[in-house]
């Protein structure tokens, strides 16, 4: 039996469709980690299998029980289920054993003497033992999660849910928490975990969901996710890619305008002044060799695309160009040609270079070198 | 005439620290009642007032508003001559529900004011663990409401108990209205309503005491 199958679910704060249909099923032993830029719906996903977000359409299964069904006992299926938050949220007027064994005394008649020594094996674990006695305000963010981890575990879950459980960390701390989950997944725990930890998702998942759009938009083993991702968003996202973009209708277009946007970018991105400066020329280039040459009269109709990935630091310029046929490169470059200096500028700067002509459109594409 | 004397003739002589005593006690009287029933309404009024039932938060809303932009005197004479004017009640019970009523307004304020201060997350927190709604109220709200509201509490109380001193308007003889006669019989007001002030002095210390004692056996209970 699957511990948790989700069909159809949808959540939206008023206007806004923050989930629009999400299937998931996920088998015990899976580990699977949840990735996306912000506001994708990862972490509203997570509330939702917790029921702290009812949805709006859609059911939960959890261990074969309906989550979402009328008249459910919510709290006897929420034991099947730990959660691990982003900003810890223990409960800080207690101190750490009284954190990890209330709730196995009060809600599985744990007697003390049993919950005491089971929270300090963990503790042991966690490497926090000398801290049973102290109060969540005098430990570190990583201790306070690392504790945070051991209290899920108190109640033996059959899955843990963990949000963003490095987010609200200094970076000196993240080792330690990302240690204790990498001990976990070694158990075999079963977890969902939201992280933007992309090296401990692909070391520790056993399949990568990309959510996007609302929706799970690919998904994979991590190999498949993070080298040869397919759709569109997914490969933006896992080479980090930033947009530029600029369209031309006219022949007097705003060329400064252009380059000043050129430039914004680039400073951005922390381009040094020579490749900001290729870049520039590169793109002036060529849109004078195809206004000139395949554009009919005051019909233009250009559009540019920059796109630069911070992974590895490539720049891949898309264009297209309305009209006629035109291939600025289509020449023999062996001789220096003063009339064709435009395009030898842009010979010398592009790598992987290509035409294709279609519809009456130009296509070009190629990277700078 | 000696200071000693002086001093013997207003506190002593007559019984007057019995009808002092006897101040004192009605002061007290109509303050702790007036705590009790204050806190246990301003619970009440706080759970409407941020309760989902709109009419219900709205009534609440326009109770404490009005409660805590007046006077509490005005309060008090408009219940003593006014609403309960005709009922031939006791003076002392019109003042323990006037000032049930003034608390409870300050408490259901400060008790929101604690809510909005309280953590979620550990709510949260809790009912993912799988406590109920109630379990969790009781296990993480409570006890975080009443360590922030405590210090704010603290000063409504003995904020009620100088509150009460205009309760003589309603012909109750309590610590004030006592010191007020025993200066006029005395011809002696600086004496008499320097020493009344002293003992509401020191009936606001003891309320510090209290708190404070109850603070350190929380402290003390947390640090070990």
């Amino acid at each position: 039996m699957s511990v948790i199958e989700v069909r159809g679910l949808k959540k939206s704060f008023g206007s806004l469709d923050v989930l629009r249909g999400v299937d998931l099923i996920v088998e015990a032993g899976e580990r699977i980690a949840i990735i996306g830029g912000s506001g994708c719906g990862k972490s509203v996903f997570l509330r939702c299998l917790e029921l702290l977000e009812t949805p709006n359409a859609g059911q939960i299964f959890i261990a074969g029980e309906e989550l979402t069904a009328p008249n459910v006992d919510i709290d006897r299926i929420r034991r099947n289920m730990g959660m691990v938050w982003q900003k810890f949220n223990l409960f800080t007027h207690m101190n750490v054993m009284e954190n990890l064994t209330v709730a196995p005394m009060k809600l599985l008649g744990m007697t003390q003497d049993a919950a005491r020594e089971k929270a300090m094996n963990l503790l042991a674990q966690v490497g926090l033992t000398s801290k049973a006695d102290a109060y969540p305000e005098f430990l570190s963010g990583g201790q306070q999660q690392r504790i945070a981890i051991c209290r899920s575990l108190m109640m033996n879950p059959k899955v843990i849910l963990f949000d963003e459980p490095t987010s609200a960390l200094d970076p000196t701390m993240v080792g330690e928490v990302l240690a204790v989950i990498r001990m976990l997944a070694k158990q075999d725990l079963t977890m969902l975990i939201v992280t933007h930890e992309m090296n401990f998702a692909r070391e520790v998942a056993t399949r990568i969901l990309f959510f996007a759009d609302g929706v799970i938009y690919e998904q994979g083993t991590p190999a498949e996710i993070f080298d040869a991702p397919k759709l569109p968003k997914t490969v933006a996202f896992i080479h980090k890619l930033k947009y530029f973009d600029f369209e031309i209708t006219e022949r007097a277009f705003d060329l400064p305008k252009m380059q000043g946007g050129i430039q914004t970018f680039a400073e951005k991105y922390g381009f040094n002044a020579r490749r900001t400066n290729r870049l520039q020329l590169c793109c002036e280039e060529l849109i004078y060799e195809m206004l000139d040459n395949a554009c009919a009269g005051d019909d233009v109709k250009i559009s540019l695309d920059v796109a630069y990935s911070e992974v590895d630091g490539v720049v891949e310029i898309k264009f297209t160009c309305a009209g006629k046929a035109y291939n600025p490169l289509n020449k023999n470059f062996d001789e220096i040609d003063e009339d064709n200096l435009g395009a030898m500028i842009l010979h010398n700067l592009s790598k992987n270079y290509s035409h294709e002509y279609e519809g009456g459109v130009n296509r070009i594409s190629f990277s700078l070198a | 005439m000696e200071f000693t004397d002086l001093l013997y003739k207003i506190f002593i002589k007559d019984g007057g620290w019995l009808t002092i005593l006897n101040g004192l006690r009605v002061t007290v009287e109509i303050s702790a009642l007036s705590l009790i029933f204050g806190t246990m309404f301003g619970s009440l009024l706080c759970f409407f007032r941020v309760g989902k039932f709109k009419p219900l938060s709205v009534a609440a809303q326009v109770y404490i508003s009005i409660v805590r932009g007046s006077p509490v005197l005005m309060l008090l004479m408009l219940l003593f001559y006014g609403v309960f004017a005709r009922t031939g009640m006791s003076p002392v019970l019109v003042a323990v529900i006037t000032f049930s009523m003034h608390t409870a307004a300050h408490v259901a304020e400060l008790l929101r004011s604690s809510l909005m201060a309280l953590d979620r997350g550990q709510v949260e927190a809790a009912r993912t663990l799988g406590f109920s709604k109630w379990q969790a109220f009781k296990l993480v709200t409570l006890p975080q409401l009443a360590r922030i509201a405590k210090p704010v509490y603290q000063s409504t109380v003995v904020n009620l108990i100088q509150w009460t001193s205009v309760v003589g308007y309603v012909t109750i003889t309590d610590l004030t209205r006592v010191i007020n006669n025993i200066a006029s019989r005395t011809m002696q007001p600086l004496i008499t309503i320097t020493g009344g002030m002293l003992i509401y002095l020191a009936l606001s210390y003891l309320i510090y005491a209290l708190f404070h004692l109850t603070e350190r056996r929380q402290q003390s209970h947390e640090r070990h």
